[in-house]
């Protein structure tokens, strides 16, 4: 390795840790790092007009996990695109070099670009703005864990600020299925040792499901708990992005 | 007020929440409570029947529910929501600038903060020689003469197509390129449609364009007529018009009522022309620098003037 170049190597460590959660996990009960319980989300943050240029735009912080998102748009599809009676969605998640414990890794993240889009396009009306395009561009500046989640709350956050029509506001949450037990709203080390993950991402409003995403090994009856925790969890955090909303409507009156 | 970052010191905090609060006061008072919802909020109707939905609405289980984050109106049966914050809705005859962005055959296509891009057709605009005919192939390539990319330029809105693409006419002296002077964008919400769009502020020898799209225009006055003698004139007069430059004290007139339209939008007061010239008013009145216009003791000052122009108009009332 160039010695110019200082890159803390902490694999070993956190192999130990690593080790110590899963010997943890066996376990019936055990403390969460930062002292929630295991169905406790971190505390949220959210905030809309983070962007002056875009034309709606967000900010979200759950714990450690911080996005940032712009939505630009409506505005005219390229020439190359077909003409449609309904409009685009064009969702990009990019990381920053910084946002992750190992540094350089920023990049354009298409896995989760296609997922956010999955997530997005049940909920938006597409129909209502035809020929054009709406861009929505996600940036996690810190990567905490659960940052699909988040990035899928805070970009219908900031749709919901550029004024696109949209059925109702998507929420998610996800949990991480550790041994026996559900962990809502994992973190990063809780996410590396995990058994199976599940993302849910629902407009709460309408009792509607607009992803569902299920890693991992799942019994039949731990994936009902885990949905139930999940659709909870989203009706909750609605009710904060709602408020989140209602105060930007009322500081701009 | 999103893209405020003052540094306000202690007294000047409590004028401008002073100022506010009194506003507010007058805001509750008079807009007959403004429901204001966000997406997936349901409307109230009190089990009307026969409620025309409109626009940032949906049906839900028999219920009105909001599509839009903004505010709600009732017009007889019909409710909708007006958005906060989006982009231009046309109408047909707004007057608007727009920047052209591409030269296509015989049209232009310009930026004008609507979802798509306006079109202008060649056909829709008077010709530079004045003469009423049929457009030629040589006018189609003359096109460049006109206008060309990235030219600031005035029209008004003339319909829609099947599609829902805009296109607009130029169809007198009035409209056409603008030049020697500033561009600025503001919240579309800001500019009211009034009878009167472009203004002729004597005093500073300025011309003010207040665009219906949000994009206003301060720059140097032109005569209508001298306008069309130049345009008459072939290209060498032309080259001579743009060297003569503008006059220094007609610069600082522009710059000053450029930032006065900048401040007053972003304190989210209605642009009018008199609300422009009031503030480039006040400013002269109280010796403010151009440069200070946009700095936290005049902020203040705005908004304590509005304040007092609205409780003056309250007891005028009463």
């Amino acid at each position: 390795m160039a010695a110019s170049t200082y890159s803390p190597s902490q694999g070993a460590e956190r192999r130990q840790r690593q080790q110590q959660m899963r010997r943890l996990s066996i376990q019936s009960d055990w403390d969460r790092s930062d002292g929630r319980s295991f169905i406790q989300c971190r505390p949220a943050f959210l905030r809309t007009g983070a962007a002056n240029a875009a034309s709606g735009s967000a900010y979200a912080e759950f714990g450690t996990t911080k996005v940032i998102v712009s939505v630009f748009g409506p505005r005219e599809s390229k020439k190359a695109m077909m003409y449609s009676d309904i409009g685009r969605l064009n969702c990009n998640v990019t990381f920053t070099t910084f946002a992750t414990s190992l540094r350089g890794q920023g990049s354009d993240n298409k896995e989760y670009s296609a997922m956010l889009h999955k997530a997005l396009e049940g909920a938006v009306i597409l129909e209502t703005f035809p020929k054009t395009t709406v861009d929505v561009f996600a940036l996690v500046l810190e990567s905490g864990g659960s940052d699909l989640p988040v990035i899928i709350s805070c970009a219908s956050l900031a749709l919901a600020d550029a004024g696109i029509m949209m059925y109702d506001l998507v929420s998610s949450v996800s949990v991480s299925c550790i041994g026996k037990n559900i962990l809502i709203d994992p973190t990063n080390e809780e996410e590396v040792c995990q058994d199976g993950s599940l993302v849910l991402a629902c407009m709460p409003a309408r009792n509607e499901v607009t992803q569902l995403t299920l890693t991992g090994e799942w019994s039949l009856p731990k994936i009902n708990e885990a949905m139930e925790l999940c659709m909870d969890a989203c009706l909750k955090l609605a009710g904060i992005m709602r408020s989140c909303l209602k105060e930007s409507a009322n500081l701009s009156n | 007020m999103r893209d405020l970052h003052l540094s306000l010191n202690q007294t000047q905090r409590v004028r401008l929440q002073a100022a506010l609060d009194q506003l507010e006061s007058y805001a509750a008072s008079t807009a007959a409570a403004a429901a204001s919802v966000t997406v997936a909020d349901s409307i109230p109707v009190n089990h009307e029947d026969n409620i025309l939905k409109g626009h940032g609405t949906s049906d839900l289980d028999g219920q009105v529910v909001a599509t839009l984050c903004g505010v709600v109106e009732r017009v007889n049966k019909l409710v909708y929501v007006r958005a906060l914050r989006s982009r231009y809705k046309p109408e047909v005859g707004d007057i608007i600038v727009g920047r052209v962005i591409e030269i296509a055959p015989k049209r232009w296509r310009l930026e004008i903060n609507f979802s798509q891009d306006a079109v202008l057709m060649l056909s829709s605009m008077n010709l530079p020689d004045g003469i009423q005919r049929r457009r030629t192939a040589v006018d189609e390539l003359n096109m460049r003469s006109i206008f060309v990319e990235n030219d600031v330029i005035c029209a008004e809105v003339r319909g829609f197509q099947h599609d829902g693409s805009l296109q607009l006419q130029a169809r007198s002296q009035k409209y056409g390129k603008l030049e020697k002077g500033q561009l600025l964008t503001v919240p579309p919400y800001l500019v009211k449609r009034r009878k009167q769009h472009f203004h002729h502020l004597d005093q500073y020898n300025v011309d003010l364009i207040v665009g219906c799209n949000g994009f206003v225009w301060v720059g140097e006055h032109v005569e209508t007529s001298e306008k069309e003698s130049t345009l008459l004139s072939d290209k060498p007069s032309g080259k001579q018009e743009t060297d003569n430059s503008v006059p220094l004290e007609t610069r600082r007139h522009i710059c000053r009522i450029a930032n006065a339209v900048r401040l007053l939008s972003v304190i989210g007061l209605t642009l009018t022309v008199e609300s422009v010239t009031e503030t480039v008013e006040a400013s002269l009145r109280s010796n403010i620098e151009i440069n200070e216009m946009l700095g936290s003791e005049f902020y203040v000052q705005t908004v304590e003037r509005e304040a007092q122009r609205r409780a003056s108009m309250v007891r005028k009332r009463s």
